[in-house]
């Protein structure tokens, strides 16, 4: 595959397992431009933690990729999976680009699955499924942050997008579905400025948290609801997900970055109350 | 338009009982509950989203073409479903419906409603599918939501599955209108002004979602979700959401 070629398709595959009492990445299969290189160790507050970074060797989703990203988390295990960057979807004039990750959960395993934003290039045409088996004891921290476009770049780039399409389905191992989820922006559609929708904001996240109903009570008590009249950088709120199947933190912000410090606030709180660790600092880069 | 008869036509005395059962069962003091819900609006108010009579049109415009994009897309595959005598199918509309329902008080909401809408019709008139599918719902085999049991007692009477959508959504729109009144500075001409000018868009909603899976239900309103959430941490409120 040439340099920026479109059409690529990269396939990633991620397996983490307890060996030892350690949580290790036992399996890893990638085809670029997903990449993986291997786990490391660097969250201080949770050391025990493998952190792997997604990095795109092709500079972003170009018309015509299709990816796949596989992850799984074996019985007791803990992972956290980000990505380099943010992941841009570039303006495209033929086809569209997708992506499908498969994630699972075995018996009280832990998975932060926790990507950079998604920004949608104008006449970007980009769908991504993921489809989640998890167990009923095992918690995931896992969601999308949108950014309507490259907002300082050109007038036309905020929602100029042509279509967006975030899908997400919760399994339990039986096949029992618990919850599912398609967030669908199209081109034109008159309501984004509705104050209901986006209220003139830029960035918004749907983030979800599985986890048992115990360990989802005590977070739900725990977060702050923001939602200041006084035009706030960042609303969010958590609701309850049907089913038992856990949290949704909906955040809404004028940055991708005050979206993020919503998420990080309630990736604290998930993280002490599903595992009795805390989030480091952030690091000043990011 | 209508299967039997109709508007317009001289005579048809079955269309005319027809008509007022659409009525009756269109009425927004239909004895279910819904009047302990304002569908987010008490949350919107509180927080500015809706403060006067053109916002609170917008914010119904924009729930209508929300609800029509999901619950619409559900409740035209349970009348489908109830004409074909699949009663799988409704079961699946109303698990795959409750599965995308997100913040405990939509939830409530969607399944006592439901229950007791579907209590309801079985005082007044027999139905042996609501009546099996009610007793799904006692026995925590189905969640029981209420566009499921509209589209199944709308079907059995005969009321084809356009007018049921319209039905639907005009429920939807009135429930919001009356808990305007009650929540904030408007009088009945503006609600009634705001619910003609929003009822002008349910065709357009029909053509949208018609030809619509139950996998292709979908939403796009962050600023609402955000609200969703921010309700059930209200201290003081007079809806359940």
């Amino acid at each position: 595959m040439r340099a920026a070629g479109p059409g690529k398709i990269g396939e990633l595959r991620l397996g983490f397992s307890l060996r030892n009492g350690r949580s290790i990445l036992h399996d890893l299969y990638r085809v670029a431009p997903l990449l993986v290189q291997r786990a490391l160790y660097w969250d201080e507050a949770m050391p025990e933690l493998p952190i792997c970074s997604i990095i795109s060797v092709g500079g972003g989703i170009l018309q015509g990729d299709r990816y796949k990203i596989d992850i799984r988390v074996g019985e007791g295990a803990c992972a956290h999976v980000t990505s380099q960057s943010a992941n841009r979807v570039h303006q495209m004039d033929a086809n569209y680009a997708s992506q499908h990750q498969t994630v699972t959960l075995e018996s009280g395993s832990y998975l932060e699955y926790l990507p950079d934003v998604t920004i949608a290039y104008r006449d970007s045409r980009f769908i991504n499924q993921t489809d989640i088996v998890i167990a009923e004891d095992a918690t995931l921290l896992y969601g999308e942050m949108i950014l309507a476009g490259r907002k300082h770049h050109h007038a036309g780039e905020r929602f100029g997008l042509d279509l967006l399409s975030v899908a997400v389905s919760v399994c339990r191992p039986d096949g029992r579905k618990i919850f599912a989820e398609k967030v669908l922006i199209e081109k034109g559609d008159p309501t984004v400025d509705f104050p209901g929708v986006m209220r003139g904001y830029d960035a918004f996240a749907n983030i979800l948290c599985l986890t048992p109903p115990a360990v989802a009570a005590r977070i739900k008590e725990r977060f702050e609801t923001s939602f200041a009249l006084d035009s706030p950088r960042a609303i969010s709120g958590v609701s309850r997900l049907p089913n038992d199947a856990g949290l949704m933190l909906r955040a809404v912000g004028v940055e991708s970055y005050d979206v993020r410090g919503e998420l990080r606030r309630f990736w604290r709180i998930v993280r002490e109350e599903a595992r009795g660790r805390t989030l480091p600092q952030e690091f000043l880069w990011r | 338009m209508m299967a039997n008869g109709g508007f317009g036509t001289r005579g048809g005395a079955s269309g005319m009982v027809h008509l007022a059962r659409l009525l009756q069962f269109s009425d927004s003091t239909l004895p279910i509950g819904s009047f302990a819900f304002s569908n987010g609006l008490e949350s919107a108010l509180q927080t500015g989203v809706v403060s006067d009579p053109e916002s609170l049109l917008n914010y119904v415009d924009l729930v209508l073409r929300q609800t029509a994009r999901m619950d619409g897309v559900a409740l035209l595959h349970a009348h489908r479903a109830a004409l074909a005598g699949d009663y799988g199918a409704i079961l699946v509309a109303d698990s795959e419906l409750y599965c995308r329902r997100v913040g405990e008080e939509q939830q409530l909401m969607l399944t006592r409603v439901g229950k007791k809408f579907a209590e309801l019709v079985l005082k007044i008139m027999p139905s042996p599918t609501l009546e099996r599918w009610l007793g799904d719902i006692k026995a925590d085999a189905t969640p029981g939501c209420l566009p499921i049991g509209q589209a199944i007692a709308l079907a059995h009477m005969g009321v084809d599955e356009s007018e049921a959508f319209v039905m639907h959504q005009y429920a939807i729109a009135s429930m919001i209108l009356s808990a305007a009144l009650r929540l904030m500075r408007i009088d009945h001409l503006d609600t009634q002004r705001i619910l003609f000018t929003a009822q002008g868009r349910v065709e357009g909603d029909y053509a949208a979602v018609r030809d619509l899976s139950l996998d292709e239900m979908a939403s796009f309103a962050p600023v609402f979700d955000v609200l969703v959430a921010h309700h059930t941490t209200t201290h003081v409120r007079l809806f359940m959401n």
